[in-house]
């Protein structure tokens, strides 16, 4: 069976994926969609007494292999891959 | 060892003028030295990084590296584009060439995933130019915005450590 369209998937890498002990999950959001901006309390709320919150302020977006400038400006559908891209150490 | 994400995969992008690779494997610098050559380059400009056996005085064991592949290879070739668009024409050229001649002609970008031990390479670049300058200027610039931007991730493992309070590191 395939997933409802209003499903995101999220991808935690490097310190996220510490902080909630996985690498990525996927739920369904609300039919008139959700702030990418609202995205950061709602994982937290699903990941209580983790450091995620800690983790998610030095941050960034993505979202279909874009980095987000502005999560204002970003209003999820469903169907999205969103990663939290916390500070790199490549190179 | 750190939970690997699904994500954190092989991953290889080819351009003419530029070449990107995420491995698992050990890195091959000959290989990567060679991708880059051109009977019109007279230089070749090349970084290895390797994993160091310190880090503030506790002694490191090995690194570890993942990657969101899919947007740090992506990520990898727009800086090594950049780099190549904006080298400077060099000096030497004659008034008469219309700039046909590239000031770099090729560049290639190999980072390492997954365990690497003390003393192995976890990134190469390499650079070939006409002329030395811009194969030196190219590669320091490709290895400092791949530092800044890549959405690659290292954990350093230190000796006499609790492995699963090992560090993320954070660039500056």
């Amino acid at each position: 069976m395939s997933k409802p369209e209003n499903t995101i998937n999220v991808l935690y890498f490097a310190a996220a994926s510490t902080a909630v002990g996985k690498t990525f999950e996927s739920f369904p959001i609300p039919q008139d969609g959700l702030k990418l901006s609202e995205l950061g309390e709602l994982l937290i709320s699903r990941h209580a007494n983790t450091d995620l919150r800690k983790v998610l302020s030095t941050s960034q977006w993505s979202v279909d292999l874009e980095m987000i400038d502005n999560p204002e400006l970003v209003l999820l559908k469903g169907g999205e891959e969103i990663a939290v891209i916390c500070p790199v150490s490549g190179g | 060892m750190a939970l690997t994400s699904p994500a954190s995969v092989d991953a290889f992008l080819e351009s003419p003028q530029a070449i990107c690779a995420l491995t698992h494997d050990r890195i091959d610098v000959q290989a990567v030295i060679a991708s880059v050559q051109d009977d019109a380059a007279g230089a070749t400009a090349t970084f290895i990084g390797t994993t160091r056996n310190s880090f503030k005085g506790k002694i490191v064991t090995r690194l570890e590296y993942q990657a969101y592949s899919k947007i740090a290879i992506k990520t990898m070739a727009d800086i090594a584009n950049t780099a190549i668009e904006s080298a400077s024409c060099s000096q030497h050229q004659p008034s008469t060439v219309s700039g046909k001649v590239p000031s770099v002609i090729r560049c290639a970008i190999h980072h390492r995933l997954g365990t690497v031990p003390v003393g192995e390479p976890s990134i190469v670049i390499a650079v070939s130019s006409p002329h030395r300058k811009e194969a030196f200027v190219a590669c320091e610039e490709i290895l400092e915005e791949v530092k800044r931007k890549a959405q690659i991730w290292k954990r350093e493992y230190y000796e006499g450590e609790d492995e699963n309070e090992a560090e993320w590191k954070e660039n500056a």
